[in-house]
């Protein structure tokens, strides 16, 4: 039951393994379009020179000086490409320092040794600092990083940072119909506003370009223009509908992150919603019942977060033992004391061994000796 | 881990041999254009053919940069295949995303006491503040009263523990918590090692009385090492220098104050999160196979599957029917038959059929007819108020159950006199 699944842990780590590839990809791609664009120019430039030298209707002086001016060009994209290999080197490294962290993990046999906990620990701050970064905490998330986090490779910090994110989504928008919703956004806010020629003029100018793909949603932007925004009628009142901008919230959210192989909820929220199904029980809610260490209890925290979650699921029974909170089994029986109470024979017995030989009810308060106990059987 | 290794290593080597392979054609490039500048210059005439010669030239060196960089991007395709291949399912599969929906402020309230919890008053602050957020400023001294008193002890002084645990008495002895008494032997120890016997002495008796009844065997111990105390090492009580006791005192003081704060030593959000991992890929490979029948399984009552907990994250007893394997809930109570066997009332109505007639136990040779059978709770771990009977041997949910209920039960209905299960008389 202790030994670690790896192959199962590693699970939510794509996004820890898939960040840095997509940043490599990106500096590849950007290089070799650097590389493409100058090296053409350069081709083109000296096939020109060499046409009109032909044609000798250029001077000497004018080719030196042409290729002295391709020189200059070609150190500038040196000091370009010597850019992108730090970056990318950096970004090689990164991968490599994430994979032997996780390779570090497959080397843990079992959840009860310390290299486990700490181990955890870290994902654990990872998984907060990927939170704050999506709940644009990044204060906390920078202090996060710098103070609990080592090495720094283990997160994203700057992946987020706000201006970049907009940025992104908005160049790709070949892809995406983000941009397009934006401008429609804006028009439609010209019309709430009732500034008619205003909006016209920014329909023309913005939503017309889109009219191959978008249409239809074009004519409805502009019949919008015969209705007030207090209107009932489909699908004037839907466009007019306020809940659109946190709609475009999610949608750049989305985008945004699926551009950047980030998953699309963060994952504290998923590992919180898995942990707390598998340990939820119903006796979580019964404050008689209620077991201080158990998460789930915690009633105005965690276990209201729980609320809405499945419970878990069990095909047998256990008994835990309220003194040491172990599981009673064969190999640690329940005990019970003559008053009725049962706890676990290695916890009584731990007592009593620091108690002359007493042992005191933690319900009733009462006090046995040790040789009123009676082992209970279970079957 | 072995494939994603290697892979990751040829990118590597591909990306710096490439890298500065880029860098060098360039500058070939470079140094054929002063070349050719200065042969224009020494003989203008054979500007063109320079010109052809050199666009040739840079024609052969960009193609070749350009080949490799399209080979480096196929390597980097590799990796993200091999990548691909060990994460085969988006890892939100399993999850709801308006699971905590409006619940913002009570997942960041939990994440603040994380914090706090931790020691990290700073990270704390700085989140709170970020956040808009309040945490009773009361709680937050507690903690850092916490985090004092621990520092102090690792300091090997006990003295501000002491005080709390003088202090904090009778809520520690309701908890059956042994901490001063503990606090006020490591004390006595660090007397002994010093080899102050007068010291020692005086400190036994001015601080051992009030634990004589609760630990007196403990307190005898620890007056004969006195008469060692020049060569303690060499003696049977070496082990009482031990440093082992250092660490554990910390741990049971932190539990100890934790407890009386109403909370737990280790982080909730610690442990939910280390579970989650552990579940993820159960609910995840579970999710696969719902998705085709339609059904979510956030949407579920319960999880469509046991997720293996370790023993140390079970804090509840739980009642599953041994006959339908399923947990006990509000509607679908435990119920005990006369004989004393536990089934769930579904599994109940469906070995009677619905009739009122007789069954038999699954589990004995008893009959019964389904209105003899009385609800239970799991609530108390408790058996026989008065547990007189030789009887050792007992189902295990009357360990849970209040027995004298069944036990009357069993004696009014049956006239039985005694346990059902070993047939000895009560």
């Amino acid at each position: 039951m202790n030994k670690l699944n790896h192959e199962g842990l590693l699970v939510l780590e794509q996004p820890f393994i898939k960040v840095p590839l997509e940043q490599l990809k990106k500096s590849a791609r950007t290089s070799q379009r650097q590389l493409d664009k100058e090296f053409s120019n350069l081709s083109r430039g000296i096939n020109d020179l060499a046409v009109k030298s032909k044609q000798e209707e250029i001077r000497t002086k004018d080719v030196t000086d042409a290729l002295e001016e391709m020189v200059g060009r070609l150190q500038k994209l040196k000091r370009k490409l010597n850019d992108i290999k730090e970056e990318e080197s950096m970004y090689v490294s990164r991968s490599r320092i994430r994979l032997e962290h996780l390779n570090e993990l497959t080397k843990i046999p079992t959840a009860n040794v310390e290299a486990y906990a700490q181990w955890s620990r870290t994902r654990l701050d990872r998984i907060l600092v990927d939170y704050m970064l999506r709940e644009g905490l990044s204060r906390t998330a920078e202090k996060l990083a710098k103070e609990d986090i080592n090495p720094k490779q283990y997160v994203d910090v700057e992946l987020f940072s706000q201006s970049k994110r907009v940025e992104q989504a908005l160049q790709k928008h070949s892809c995406s119909t983000l941009e397009f919703n934006l401008r429609l956004q804006e028009y439609i806010e010209l019309v709430r506003s009732r500034r008619t020629s205003e909006a016209i003029v920014y329909s023309r100018k913005y939503l017309t370009p889109w009219s191959e793909t978008h249409m239809k949603e074009i004519q409805q932007a502009l019949g919008l223009l015969a209705f007030p925004s207090n209107t009932n009628c489909q699908p004037y009142k839907k466009l007019y509908d306020t809940s659109r901008w946190e709609q475009l919230i999610r949608q750049f959210r989305s985008d945004n992150f699926a551009l950047n192989s980030l998953t699309s909820q963060p994952l504290l929220s998923v590992t919180l919603q898995a942990g707390l199904s598998a340990l939820k029980t119903p006796m979580c809610y019964q404050p008689e019942n209620r077991n201080i260490n158990c998460p789930v209890c915690s009633a105005d925290t965690l276990g209201n977060l729980a609320e809405n979650l499945p419970l878990s699921h069990h095909v047998n029974s256990t008994i835990v033992c309220r003194l040491s909170g172990e599981i009673m089994d064969e190999d640690n029986a329940p005990m019970a004391l003559p008053n009725g109470y049962v706890y676990s024979h290695k916890a009584l017995s731990d007592m009593a061994a620091k108690n002359n030989g007493k042992v005191q009810c933690p319900r009733t308060g009462d006090v046995f000796d040790v040789s009123q106990l009676k082992k209970v059987f279970i079957s | 881990m072995e494939p994603l290794l290697r892979e990751n290593e040829i990118v590597a080597n591909t990306q710096a041999a490439l890298a500065s392979h880029s860098v060098e054609s360039v500058d070939k490039i470079i140094n054929a254009l002063k070349e050719s500048i200065d042969h224009i210059s020494a003989s203008p005439e054979n500007t063109s053919e320079t010109l052809s010669l050199l666009s040739r030239h840079i024609k052969e060196i960009s193609t070749q940069t350009i080949e490799e960089h399209k080979e480096y991007q196929a390597v980097l395709a590799k990796y993200g295949k091999v990548i691909d291949k060990k994460w085969r399912h988006d890892v939100t599969l399993a999850s709801n995303p308006d699971a905590f929906e409006g619940k913002d402020k009570i997942l960041q309230k939990t994440i603040a006491l994380h914090f706090i919890c931790q020691g990290k008053f700073d990270l704390g602050r700085t989140f709170m503040r970020e956040a808009g957020l309040e945490i009773s400023s009361e709680l937050q001294a507690q903690f850092v009263k916490m985090y004092e008193i621990l520092k102090a002890i690792r300091e090997y002084n006990l003295e501000p523990a002491l005080i709390w645990a003088r202090a904090e008495r009778e809520r520690l002895e309701k908890r059956g918590s042994s901490l001063e008494f503990q606090l006020h032997r490591l004390h006595f120890i660090q007397h002994l090692r010093d080899q102050y016997l007068d010291e020692s002495l005086r400190y036994a008796q001015l601080n051992f009385q009030y634990f004589n009844t609760q630990h007196f065997r403990e307190i005898r111990r620890l007056m004969g090492s006195l008469a060692y105390i020049n060569r303690l090492e060499s003696s049977p009580y070496a082990d009482l220098l031990s440093t082992e006791g250092w660490t554990n005192i910390q741990n049971t003081f932190a539990t100890d104050f934790c407890s009386l704060l109403g909370f737990s030593r280790e982080s909730p959000l610690f442990i939910s999160v280390t579970v989650g991992a552990t579940a993820l890929p159960w609910l995840i490979k579970m999710s696969t196979i719902m998705k085709e029948k339609k059904n979510e399984w956030s949407q579920q009552n319960e999880l469509p599957v046991e997720v293996p907990l370790t023993d140390d994250m079970r804090y509840h007893s739980i009642f599953a029917c041994p006959v339908s394997k399923e947990q006990a809930t509000e509607e679908n109570p435990p119920m005990m038959m006369p004989c004393g066997h536990v089934i769930c009332k579904e599994s109940l109505n469906k070995l009677s059929k619905g009739q009122s007639s007789r069954f038999k136990c699954p589990y004995c040779p008893n009959e019964s007819i389904p209105t003899q059978a009385m609800r239970t709770e799991l609530k108390e771990v408790k058996i026989f108020d008065n547990y007189k009977s030789n009887c050792l041997r007992i189902f295990w949910f009357c360990i849970s159950v209040s027995c004298v209920e069944a036990y009357k039960m069993q004696n009014i209905q049956h006239g039985y006199n005694g346990c059902t299960v070993c047939l000895l008389d009560g």
